[in-house]
């Protein structure tokens, strides 16, 4: 019986270290030791970045590789760090993926690209820049920092970002904010649908602009806001009880214009689309 | 002795000495006295004149060569100028276009009589190609050198479809990247028709500031577009 049972203990190992040798995938672990407010690029053609904060002063990257049609450059320069996937002859979107899992100090300013993605980053208060043009990106607990993210159609989402310098681009993907505020909230897209909900707070300048998408913002009832929702061939629809505004620098079309203030009006809400829908929801 | 006697002897005196007859002819002559000073002194100037100061062989054959090289440019125009057929001369319009053009910008004038155009004409038609290549040039330059007097407007550019600009983006996305060309052109038409929106409704309300920011947005996003394509920092 016992004997049965270490065969088939080792007939397990041996499966997966024949798997792993079969399907190429290599580990790599690089580590650096970095001083306050230090830059970490991460640079992958194709596959998943996530960034975490790490209690020390380390940085530590960890790549899993998944054949020899890609490799790991790396770089450190006093306080900068640069990691670069660098696809070698025959490296397809399959073969050439590398998933990073990186820990960085919590002040550290990091800079992710990957046109697959996905992209995440969370609780820190660096600055950190998202690029990517399919990747879903995903950026949550952030405070005290700049938050820059542009994709081609990769949906981004961002979650509880504090007195953030937010500044967001992307063409098609759909965008989420769940409360993200700052003295400068600016998101911009085409077709992408643009859904907020959060406080308006920090008498910042909120502006989301949409060519065909639509517009969605919910705020509480206690928001201090001044708002100007605009949808040029789109309709304009609001549920939040605003005082209305008698002057207006444009035509004052209830059914696609809004003015109106709510509080003191410390933020200025600037929701404006082509022709998509604007809805302003109370929370 | 006679001042024409004198002066017949002349150069062998200066170059011999003199006699005592022409001496004292020279004593009593004022004029020729007056001309064999004059001469005396070109001759010392001249014997001043040293070697050196003589242009070397050297610059004389490099003058040699310059004035055959041209002479052989000037036969070879001739020549050139005779082998033309009567039929590539250009067409009496043609003329007159030159004609009127070479006035308006003042480079010939009207004739005052029409005997002087027959000279003029005769020359152009010896060898009409270079004059014409010329004026073709300096007309060209003076109309390019001068600050354009009218505005053209051009009809508005249409940029939904993908133009030549991103048609090279897409190339270099799909040499790069292939799966995600099809990302790109889809994503450059939502772009193109956003500018053209945008562009549409500041045309409308030049001073409407919303559509100001329209605009500005598109173009932001047509930027991030070519930026993230053509990231050379990418694998």
């Amino acid at each position: 019986m016992q004997s049965n049972q270490r065969f088939a203990k080792v007939a397990v190992l041996v499966l997966l270290a024949t798997a792993t040798l079969a399907s190429g995938e290599t580990r790599k672990e690089f580590r650096f030791t970095v001083g306050s407010h230090s830059s970490i690029s991460i640079i992958n053609q194709y596959g998943p970045i996530s960034v975490k904060p790490s209690t020390g002063n380390e940085v530590v990257v960890i790549a899993i590789l998944q054949s020899d049609k890609v490799e790991v450059d790396q770089s450190k320069n006093g306080n900068r760090i640069d990691v670069v996937s660098h696809l070698l002859p025959g490296a397809t979107a399959d073969n050439g993926r590398v998933d990073y899992e990186v820990t960085v100090p919590a002040d550290a300013n990091v800079t992710l690209h990957s046109t697959t993605g996905p992209l995440h980053a969370e609780r820190l208060h660096g600055d950190v820049v998202a690029e990517g043009a399919a990747a879903t990106v995903d950026v949550r607990d952030i405070s005290n920092s700049h938050v820059h993210v542009n994709t081609l159609n990769g949906p981004i989402t961002l979650t509880n970002i504090t007195d953030g310098h937010v500044e967001i681009t992307s063409v098609s993907g759909n965008v989420v904010l769940n409360h993200v505020d700052g003295p400068l909230v600016r998101v911009n897209s085409s077709s992408g649908t643009i859904n907020y909900d959060g406080d308006f707070a920090f008498g910042g300048e909120y502006t989301l602009t949409s060519h065909t998408g639509d517009i969605e913002a919910t705020a509480p009832t206690y928001a201090s806001i001044d708002v100007t929702a605009r949808s040029v061939k789109g309709q304009v629809d609001n549920e939040f009880p605003l005082h209305p505004k008698t002057h207006s620098s444009f035509p004052m079309d209830t059914v696609r214009n809004l003015v109106g203030t709510a509080g003191k009006a410390a933020s200025s809400v600037k929701l404006l689309s082509f022709s998509g829908k604007i809805h302003l929801k109370k929370r | 002795m006679t001042c024409a006697e004198f002066q017949r002897v002349l150069p062998d005196g200066i170059e011999e000495g003199w006699t005592t007859q022409q001496e004292s002819h020279l004593g009593t002559c004022s004029a020729c006295s007056s001309l064999v000073e004059d001469l005396d002194t070109i001759s010392t100037g001249a014997r001043l004149l040293r070697a050196s100061d003589e242009p070397s062989p050297r610059v004389w054959n490099s003058i040699a060569a310059a004035m055959q090289q041209e002479q052989s440019e000037l036969e070879l125009i001739a020549s050139e100028a005779h082998a033309l057929q009567a039929i590539d001369e250009p067409s009496p319009r043609i003329w007159n276009s030159l004609e009127i053009a070479l006035k308006q910008e003042g480079l010939i004038r009207r004739p005052q009589r029409e005997q002087a155009v027959v000279p003029f004409m005769q020359r152009w038609r010896m060898a009409w190609m270079i004059p014409v290549a010329a004026v073709l040039l300096v007309l060209a330059g003076l109309r390019l050198s001068k600050p354009s007097q009218t505005v053209i407007e051009l009809p508005p550019v249409q940029v939904v479809q993908p133009n030549a600009d991103d048609q090279q983006v897409l190339e270099a996305v799909a040499k790069r990247t292939p799966a995600m060309r099809a990302t790109y052109e889809s994503n450059l038409k939502n772009v193109n028709a956003y500018i053209r929106d945008a562009e549409q409704s500041v045309k409308n309300d030049p001073n409407d500031e919303q559509a100001e920011q329209y605009l500005m947005d598109a173009y932001e996003q047509k930027a991030m577009v070519y930026e993230m394509a053509l990231d050379r920092s990418l694998p």
